[in-house]
């Protein structure tokens, strides 16, 4: 391969913004996964290799199965959150969505309704709490971020004040729900594979639908999208039905893994999906997504906690350790980036 | 001496002449006229006056010492002040913070607003805006904001005062008030620019004239006392503008099938009426087939017009319907699944995701907004659909993936139109569609204008562009407060006949 820096690919590239290839290996890997979100996955394997030069036990399979495992409740949120930005929007309340769905079909377990029913229902109350934020929003006419900032301690203080502050626990944890979502199959945490599904179905609405048209279309030009006749207000609702939706999801998946339900669970869940939707390439500046460098967004904050533990890091530096290695993600991606896009305005394209 | 002085000043943009050898001679104590077509100059010269634009060649003099001014705050400390058209207010401050920027009086490091309120408060009376000094702008009324704009240049205490179309937003009694300051002005011996669309205002105000034709200066300050509103539209337009008229844009290419033939009745029709403060009994009937053109002053109610077709302006009298025969809807979104197509002048915020290629913008109505194509949207029929699209209005690109905002003008308002073409429109409603391209892309934009109606489109236009409306439309009506005041067709329909009915409500007899 050649590299190429004026005579840019036109046709056989998927245009989407960073999509376009660049020269050396980085350029390679991305053809041979032929998506934007490469740079994540490349900047996640060579953490990962990093740690395990240094501490060979972190490269252990059963290690980077819970290192998986753990990730993906904010990956699952991350995705919704990459929609939102897509449209110039953003939820707060998504970790407290996720406690508040996870801590009430906890409850109904425990009350004696079948694991599945509670599930179905853990997920149909995201969904709800995603219409309460859209229907804020509207009523209102508030910002998304100022409403789901205060519903972010109402369902939070919901989750509280429905378990009293207790762990919910004396649920039917050897019914089929937590044994299968809870469990493994191929050696493979089931969650993870939901999460692959997920993964699929959401780039595949993102990418084909109207819907997700509309929502890139909204975040590109909000005026010209309204004058060509897309309705703000209800692509804004579904959206964040979605985004409550996955966070009940990801709330069902919790619950199925830990048997037990933390009214605090999914406390600064909103911020890590944030983040992990950001540093898989989602620009803040809307119109564009990516549903997979979003979820590897998460994995890689995933490993950067668990390798941190590996290095004898004092407790009460973890944090800002954690943060200084996002800011590090976030500014190399950056950098790239621009120097990408002023590549590709070069060439005309 | 006099106040201000721009000789044989030159400008172009890429291969654009904005000006070609334009000048202006403004004596103290007089209000002086700047008139011109659009496209002509004026902003352009004014930009050059104030400092926002550096010209290429020619001399510009303020009270006999030439000057060059490195920026507009530059020419504000020699005493030009300009009241601009766009407004340049900050709506979330207060209206004493706006009438002070970047230059508060202070009180060591601290802002003396004691000192700019006995400063402001006595020109806000002068101009007669009743609002606090504590108001924010964003909840002033776009008059009142004008005003406003003219007190912040005021507060310079100008040598030179430019007014760049200041009355355009103003009713009609605040527009007497606005030129009652500026006969105090001119007693104070200061030299005023009147930028203006309305004749009848200059007639009743102005002392000389200075018309732009081309980027030429053509009638150079010359006296009021020997000219009448005829005069000055024959100067504005000039000889050659007469014969030009006759040749119509023809249709270029062939839309047939892109194009829904209305049903029932066939005919857009606006009948009788009116809305609040702004039309009264209007009628205007648009058949398939046809271009019909509204002109106006602005504010006069022509957009109006377009804004109910649109479904964006409910009447308070009278009906409005398709050519489906039924009422035009509520709302934007149902009038464009009743097959309204809306090409507004600004591409840019209203038409186009910039970031976004060609293809992708093209199916933004058709395939996103309504969802025609059912529940998948494939990129490859976007292409194929977008490529189709793009030879037919011949659509000048490298590539389709190229991001809409990278094309010029005139291809951008081409990815517009290919947008509703993909929607089979059967009314096609056009704002200024040609503001800020090229005489050439201009030329072809008008080729597929006609050629829409050709195919059997409702072609309903507003345009501040004489020219286009001369040329383009079969008919024209003119509005003048809210009213339809003349009906032009064939024969009668030239410029003269239409800026003479904007400005005085009836047409000349010849």
């Amino acid at each position: 391969m050649t590299s190429s820096t004026t005579d840019a690919p036109r046709q056989d590239v998927d245009p989407a913004p960073g999509a376009t290839s660049g020269g050396g290996p980085l350029g390679l890997i991305k053809r041979a996964f032929g998506m934007e979100s490469a740079s994540v996955l490349v900047a996640t394997v060579v953490l990962i290799l990093v740690i395990g030069a240094i501490h060979p036990d972190f490269l252990d399979p059963r290690q980077l199965r819970d290192v998986l495992q753990q990730s993906v409740y904010v990956a699952v949120l991350a995705a919704g959150v990459a929609f939102l930005l897509a449209m110039r929007e953003i939820d707060l309340s998504v970790g407290a969505i996720f406690g508040l769905s996870l801590i009430c079909s906890a409850m109904l377990m425990r009350d004696g309704w079948n694991p599945w029913v509670a599930a179905v229902a853990g997920i149909v109350l995201g969904a709800l709490l995603g219409l309460a934020n859209a229907a804020i929003v509207q009523v209102f006419r508030i910002p998304a971020i100022v409403a789901t900032l205060a519903t972010l301690s109402m369902f939070r203080g919901l989750s509280l004040a429905l378990s009293e502050g207790q762990q919910v626990v004396g649920l039917p944890l050897d019914h089929t729900f937590f044994e299968f979502f809870g469990g493994r199959l191929f050696g493979i945490p089931v969650s993870v594979l939901v999460l692959v599904v997920v993964a699929i179905v959401l780039t595949f609405v993102l990418r084909t639908t109207p819907f997700g048209y509309r929502v890139r279309s909204i975040g590109s030009n909000p005026d010209a999208a309204a004058f060509s006749g897309i309705s703000l207000a209800r692509v804004r609702i579904q959206a964040l039905m979605l985004m409550g939706g996955l966070a009940g999801l990801a709330g069902m998946l919790g619950l199925a893994y830990f048997g037990s339900g933390d009214p605090n669970i999914g406390s600064g869940f909103e911020l890590l999906a944030i983040a992990a939707a950001v540093i898989g390439g989602t620009p803040l500046r809307g119109g564009a997504a990516t549903v997979v460098g979003a979820m590897l967004g998460a994995v890689l904050l995933s490993v950067v906690t668990s390798g941190l533990v590996y290095f004898d890091i004092p407790v009460n530096w973890s944090s800002f350790a954690t943060g200084a290695v996002i800011l590090i993600a976030v500014g190399i991606d950056s950098l790239l980036r621009r120097r990408r896009e002023a590549r590709a305005a070069a060439a005309g394209l | 001496m006099l106040s201000l002085e721009a000789q044989h000043v030159r400008k172009t943009y890429g291969g654009v002449t904005a000006l070609a050898d334009a000048g202006l001679r403004v004596r103290p104590g007089t209000v002086h006229a700047l008139l011109g077509e659009n496209g002509a100059g004026k902003s352009t010269l004014v930009k050059i006056i104030t400092g926002a634009v550096r010209p290429d060649a020619g001399v510009l003099r303020l009270e006999g010492t030439d000057v060059s001014f490195s920026d507009t705050a530059d020419a504000a400390r020699h005493g030009v002040a300009v009241v601009s058209q766009e407004l340049s207010l900050f709506p979330d401050l207060d209206v004493l913070s706006n009438m002070f920027p970047m230059r508060e009086p202070r009180r060591g490091p601290f802002v003396d607003r004691g000192r700019m309120a006995e400063l402001a408060r006595p020109i806000l009376d002068q101009l007669g805006l009743r609002v606090s000094l504590r108001d924010k702008v964003g909840d002033l009324s776009l008059a009142q904001r004008q005003l406003l704009e003219v007190a912040k240049a005021l507060v310079t205490d100008p040598r030179v005062l430019i007014l760049d179309e200041p009355t355009s937003a103003l009713d009609s009694k605040t527009a007497e008030v606005l030129l009652d300051i500026l006969r105090v002005l001119r007693d104070r011996q200061v030299a005023v620019v009147f930028v203006s669309h309305i004749l009848e205002e200059v007639m009743a105000l102005c002392d000389e004239v200075t018309v732009l034709r081309d980027g030429s200066t053509v009638l150079d300050a010359a006296p009021l006392a020997g000219l009448t509103i005829p005069k000055i539209v024959e100067s504005m337009l000039g000889e050659r503008h007469a014969e030009l008229a006759e040749v119509r844009p023809r249709a270029t290419v062939d839309l047939s099938g892109a194009v829904a033939a209305p049903r029932g009745s066939g005919a857009l029709r606006v009948e009788n009426v009116s809305v609040e403060d702004r039309l009264s009994d209007v009628s205007v009937t648009a058949t398939p087939g046809e271009v019909v053109g509204l002109a106006g002053v602005a504010g006069a109610g022509h957009q109006t017009v377009l804004e109910l077709a649109a479904g964006l302006r409910r009447p308070t009298a009278g009906s409005v319907l398709l050519p489906d025969g039924k009422p035009a809807p509520r709302g934007l979104r149902a009038a464009i699944a009743r097959g309204v197509a809306l090409v507004t002048g600004d591409r840019r915020r209203l038409g186009l995701m910039l970031d976004k290629p060609i293809w992708d913008n093209a199916g933004q109505v058709r395939s996103v907004a309504l969802a025609r194509d059912g529940l998948l949207v494939r990129k490859r029929t976007l292409r194929e659909r977008a490529a189709e699209h793009a030879s037919r209005v011949n659509l000048r690109t490298s590539s389709l993936e190229k991001s809409a905002g990278l094309l010029s003008g005139g291809n951008q308002q081409k990815v517009v139109l290919m947008k509703w073409l993909q929607t089979h429109p059967s009314v096609l409603l056009l704002d200024d569609p040609t503001r800020g391209v090229d005489i050439g892309a201009k030329a072809e934009m008008h080729g597929l204008v006609r050629s829409v109606a050709d195919a059997g489109a409702v072609v309903l236009m507003c345009s501040t562009d004489l020219d286009e409306l001369a040329t383009l439309c079969d008919r024209v009506y003119v509005l003048h407060h809210g009213r339809v005041c003349a009906e032009l067709a064939g024969e009668t329909l030239r410029q003269h006949e239409i800026l003479a009915a904007m400005n005085t409500g009836t047409v000349p007899t010849a």
